[in-house]
């Protein structure tokens, strides 16, 4: 047997999960979002799912919403992971044990983190019996709308605790492969300590940080559980009113789900193509 | 040109017991080329870093014309250091490197866009700014580095290894441009090596540190001439100690009485000369001659390196490879060693 012949057989377990449940699904999502499904007599392909969708003020406000939901999430986790990251690179007693806890939470999973926020922040949550315990409040409904309210501030917050060390992760690994000496040039040549950090050292991690959000973008845009458990109900996000149409006694109301669904992928698809090329057209550069 | 005074400079990592840099001392004048020289881990790297202000000494002061530097950031001390492995910003042409001091300083665009030109020519890559690191020679990169390092005129250059990653046409030629270019914009430097060789055609003087501490600082000729232990004699290669008492120009030791210049100290000592400065003979010369055995010979090519068995001691010398023909190991020869070339340490 060629060496050939062997790669293809000892990946052909990952590719065929990969073609049949990826791939599959995809392709019987988009089937039955042009309305085909045979099924229950749906036998013509036809537009009508995205037409009622783009037709539906709804679908904008859950659009909007769950951009801004996985926009700002990224941001505010990207903007804390480089931060926390260039705290974890340096040398301090005590390291070892702070960046243990800061990877923690990477072992939790979203919905133990979403109830977690849930106890804390929600109106009846700690928090808020603790502040009207001290009388910072009246009593614990007067605490800010931090759960279910219409800006998502409890599923950015779930989001953030959760994908700052994910990110911060990928980014300390990015900044120790690329070490200080790149730095200290940049210091050496009159750069002050905020512009070396700007000039030389975001440029050199920037890769890494981007593919690091787009991953985090894709699927705080994507997920479900979380914008389900903490969000408000109206606009809900992009999932969960596709699981809401998906989950609805009328069957007809399907393709809209799966409409909606192949938009979100469509989306992610588009973002990793940008990344792609981004990256192709940086290595080119340093070729 | 300014006066760079390095006073008792120690610096002690943490975690660690010994110094990596233990009271060092040195003087260098304005507009010199100093090479500071040591094996790996000596603590050259470690001093220059301090100069530079990327590290921060444990104690000690460093002044540039009788000012302590100590307390500037590294961006404000004007002291540029250009690393060993180059650091081009790799994502960055070669002109947007070159024109990156300016750039932080916030110089008008049109004035980086000229001074970069005449680094260009000045390093001679005129054609190369669009091109990106990556495209560029190990040579190259060098100039850039070292273009990047000039154009911001800095007070002191400090240069890591600057020619340690260069093949050997390149680091002539490198060592060249580096002097002229030292030479033409009088900038004091200091360059950190580990080959001594490197340090004698580069430097005005150079700076000996053997386990972080300075054992001589000295123009090249006197590293060869008059060492001042047999640690700095064995690090420019030399191995000939012969142990004895020095008293009225004569030099009392296993081999014989050696005659010895006036002026070398009388007492207990080390006498130590270079293996180039032996002499082969047949026949035994008038003075500081000696019978002897040949041991081995090792062809180097341009050179020949012989070793002499004398009185149980065995001698390094290097001759050129006409004075050995003929010679073969186990040779009875006489080896001349004139009083002028002979040290006592």
């Amino acid at each position: 047997m060629s060496d050939r012949q062997k790669i293809v057989l000892l990946l052909l377990p990952a590719m065929l999960v990969i073609v049949v449940l990826f791939f599959g699904g995809l392709i019987i999502g988009l089937m039955r979002s042009f309305n085909y499904m045979p099924i229950i007599g749906l036998t013509e392909p036809n537009f009508k799912a995205y037409i009622s969708i783009f037709s539906d003020i709804e679908f904008y406000h859950s659009f909007l919403l769950t951009f801004h939901i996985a926009f700002t999430s990224t941001l505010i986790s990207c903007v804390l992971a480089i931060g926390a990251a260039l705290l974890l690179r340096r040398s301090f007693v005590g390291k070892t044990i702070v960046n243990f806890l800061f990877q923690l939470n990477l072992t939790i999973p979203h919905l133990v983190g979403a109830i977690g926020m849930l106890y804390l922040f929600s109106q009846s949550g700690s928090f808020a019996r603790l502040a009207a315990e001290f009388h910072l409040i009246s009593r614990p409904s007067d605490f800010p709308a931090l759960i279910f309210d219409p800006y998502a501030i409890g599923i950015i917050m779930q989001y953030v605790w959760k994908e700052v060390p994910f990110i911060g992760v990928i980014v300390l690994a990015n900044m120790q492969s690329i070490g200080e000496d790149y730095e200290s040039v940049a210091r050496s040549l009159g750069a002050s300590k905020w512009q070396s950090f700007w000039h030389v050292l975001m440029p050199m991690i920037f890769p890494g940080v981007l593919s690091a959000s787009i991953i985090v973008f894709a699927f705080t845009f994507g997920a479900y559980e979380i914008p389900a458990l903490l969000g408000a109900n109206y606009p809900a996000a992009l999932p969960v009113l596709a699981y809401q149409k998906y989950t609805n006694v009328d069957l007809a109301a399907r393709p809209e789900a799966m409409a909606m669904a192949v938009i979100i992928a469509i989306l992610c698809a588009i973002l990793i193509w940008i990344y792609v090329r981004y990256c192709r057209k940086r290595i080119r550069g340093q070729a | 040109m300014t006066h760079v005074s390095i006073q008792n400079l120690s610096k002690i990592y943490k975690g660690s017991k010994t110094p990596a840099l233990d009271e060092l001392s040195l003087e260098i004048p304005s507009g010199e080329l100093t090479a500071l020289l040591g094996p790996s881990g000596c603590g050259k790297t470690t001093t220059m870093k301090m100069i530079a202000g990327l590290l921060d000494p444990t104690s000690g002061d460093i002044s540039f014309d009788g000012r302590s530097v100590l307390n500037d950031k590294p961006e404000n001390r004007g002291a540029v250091m250009v690393f060993q492995n180059y650091l081009l910003f790799p994502y960055m042409s070669v002109s947007e490197n070159i024109g990156f001091g300016l750039k932080m300083r916030k110089t008008d665009a049109n004035d980086i866009k000229k001074r970069v030109g005449e680094m260009l020519e000045m390093v001679k890559l005129p054609d190369l700014g669009d091109r990106k690191p990556s495209e560029l020679s190990g040579g190259q990169q060098q100039r850039v580095a070292l273009a990047r390092a000039l154009i911001i005129q800095p007070e002191v250059l400090l240069l890591d290894e600057p020619l340690s990653n260069l093949d050997a046409h390149l680091r002539l030629e490198m060592r060249d441009l580096i002097r002229a270019l030292q030479q033409e914009m009088k900038i004091t430097t200091i360059f950190v090596t580990h080959d001594q060789e490197e340090a004698v055609v580069l430097a005005d003087k150079i700076a000996l540190i053997l386990d972080g501490k300075m054992k001589q600082y000295d123009t090249p000729q006197a590293f060869y001439k008059t060492p001042i232990d047999e640690a700095t004699a064995r690090f420019f290669g030399c191995h000939n100690f012969i142990k004895g008492k020095a008293l009225d120009g004569v030099f009392d030791c296993a081999i014989g009485k050696l005659k010895i210049p006036k002026l070398i100290k009388e007492g207990q000592g080390t006498l130590t000369f270079r293996p180039e400065n032996i002499k082969i003979t047949k026949d035994k010369t008038k003075e500081n001659s000696f019978g002897a055995k040949v041991s081995n010979i090792i062809y180097l090519g341009t050179q020949t390196r012989l070793k002499i068995k004398l009185a149980e001691m065995e001698f390094d010398a290097i001759l050129n490879p006409n004075e050995t023909a003929g010679l073969a190991i186990g040779d009875d020869v006489f080896i001349h060693l004139p009083s002028e070339v002979l040290w006592k340490i």
